[in-house]
């Protein structure tokens, strides 16, 4: 205990001696932290808004004005629950232009200029989204566009499998650049923390001729990094809210109606303790490493 | 019977035992060349010859910051180069030792450099105040405790050296040219500290090739040259 007090105070006077450079590892944590949190929440967000969209997937089978009762019978047939599809709803045409009206009001007064409303009907089609259900989907909507009285099938489970795999390639680009710069940045914390050690060779060397134990010997070095890094990482993460902040607002905000703006959240609590303890990992390398070597 | 008896007797009064010690640098210079010698526990020993002759080495391996080419070096009875890293900082817990050029920290006072080497060994922050003002009274300092080492003369900076060396209770100090920066009263004044700490029991061996202080202080000398023995007087 008395060598981790000991470790900590020497550390913080290291810090504010050598200020200027202990500005510079602790920025360059800062910045590798900052580039990997934004990946996280990025990537994050999209996986839950896909998840969230896939869940909601739906299918949309527009049907001719002059379709028959028992076309829609024959559709409707095709349509009923089982291991493809949840539920379906039919959306008369009224229901569809009201739906347009609300959904893009600036345009509402075109199509009342129309006349006869142009917007068809169809059936909403909820979908399981159990995984390897694709080809069977396509099935069904290939043959729902030979049915009579079927005019345009369309689903949005296409783009959403594309999202998530770009998502995935974001996140690959992520963990590789956030972990270059992590290794930079604890090669930074290194060489900082080894000008120190520079700087306090005289003492280092009465402490090994005293016969000082190396938790007091390396201590105060290894501590130094680990400050850095949490210093680096608490600076990161608070950069990193006020952006997320400030996009959310300026950005997300416009979208509200095609975004669910409350799964759009920062980083959780045990992410953002994982980067803190991510920094003072780095630091607390760069410290080893700086510090490292016996020399009886 | 008798001789036996003797030998027993000369091994539990060494403190120091080199059996044909000899270092060897690796420009093929070297620095000591088949050394034995006793020094006794209690002894107050110089070691003295021209520069190059191999005193700083032989305290650089008494020091245990290098280890011998070939032959012997035991303290207590037991062989430096067989200390583990654990051994090492053990044993150097029991030796003190002064530098001809006071090795301070500059950006500490009187009071912190000497109780630093407490401080690194974890003795309690009560214990670290008592023994570094009863040390720094006995070396007649206790008035500049708050001075910073630029602020003291050489012989004063020496005499700090000194209760830097003793703080810690060592069974052994080791002094390398302790008077080179002083004047010759600077210089009798540190040896008598010295005189005093050997009085109380501590062996004290001294780096000197000032021969006028070794005949005023009187004390056992071994002179060295080329790594050799050379006189005993």
């Amino acid at each position: 205990m008395r060598a981790l007090q000991y470790a900590f105070d020497e550390a913080l006077a290291s810090l504010w001696r050598g200020r200027t450079s202990g500005l510079l590892s602790t920025a360059t944590i800062a910045v590798a932290l900052f580039v990997l949190g934004a990946f996280l929440v990025a990537t994050s967000n999209l996986e839950r808004l896909g998840a969230e969209w896939s869940r909601a997937a739906e299918m949309s089978v527009y049907i001719d004005d002059e379709t028959t009762p028992e076309m829609r019978s024959a559709v409707e047939a095709m349509l009923a629950p089982g291991p493809l599809i949840v539920s379906f709803r039919f959306v008369t045409k009224l229901e569809a232009l009201e739906r347009f009206k609300q959904t893009f009001a600036d345009l509402a007064a075109a199509a009342e200029t129309v006349g006869d409303n142009p917007i068809p009907a169809s059936y909403e089609v909820r979908l399981h989204t159990t995984p390897g259900s694709q080809d069977a989907v396509d099935e069904l909507a290939a043959r729902l566009r030979r049915s009579e009285g079927v005019v345009d099938v369309r689903y949005d489970r296409q783009w959403l499998d594309r999202l998530l795999a770009a998502v995935n390639v974001l996140q690959g680009v992520g963990l590789v650049l956030g972990a270059f710069l992590t290794v930079a940045a604890a090669l930074t914390v290194a060489n900082v923390v080894r000008l120190a050690l520079y700087a306090r060779r005289d003492e280092i060397d009465i402490m090994r001729l005293v016969g000082a134990p190396d938790a007091y010997i390396r201590g105060p070095f290894i501590m130094e990094g680990v400050l850095q890094g949490g210093m680096g990482a608490a600076l990161a993460l608070a950069a990193l809210a006020t952006v997320f902040l400030a996009i959310r607002g300026r950005y997300l905000m416009p979208l509200a109606a095609a975004v669910n703006l409350s799964s759009v959240r920062f980083l959780s609590l045990e992410l953002c303790l994982v980067l803190l303890a991510g920094g003072m990992l780095v630091g607390c390398f760069g410290g080893l490493v700086a510090s490292g070597g016996r020399d009886s | 019977m008798d001789s036996a008896l003797s030998a027993l007797r000369a091994i539990l009064k060494a403190l120091i035992e080199t059996s044909k010690l000899s270092k060897l640098y690796s420009r093929g210079v070297h620095a000591l060349r088949d050394l034995s010698l006793t020094i006794d526990k209690g002894e107050f020993l110089f070691l003295t010859g021209p520069s190059g002759a191999g005193k700083s080495t032989l305290l650089r391996l008494l020091l245990r910051e290098e280890l011998p080419s070939e032959g012997e070096l035991k303290v207590a009875g037991r062989s430096l180069a067989d200390l583990s890293y654990s051994q090492v900082q053990a044993y150097r817990r029991s030796v003190g030792f002064v530098f001809q050029d006071f090795r301070l920290i500059p950006r500490f006072t009187v009071f912190q450099n000497v109780s630093f080497v407490m401080r690194v060994l974890g003795v309690q922050a009560a214990v670290q105040q008592r023994k570094t003002f009863q040390v720094l009274k006995w070396v007649g300092l206790q008035h500049r405790m708050n001075s910073l080492p630029e602020e003291l003369s050489g012989g004063e900076q020496q005499r700090i050296a000194i209760a830097r060396a003793l703080v810690n209770d060592p069974q052994l100090v080791l002094a390398d040219e302790p008077t080179g920066n002083l004047d010759p009263d600077l210089s009798l004044e540190i040896m008598n500290l010295f005189r005093e700490i050997n009085a109380s029991g501590t062996t004290v061996v001294v780096a000197t090739h000032d021969r006028e202080l070794i005949r005023r202080v009187g004390r056992r000398a071994i002179t060295l040259d080329h790594g050799q023995i050379v006189e005993i007087v």
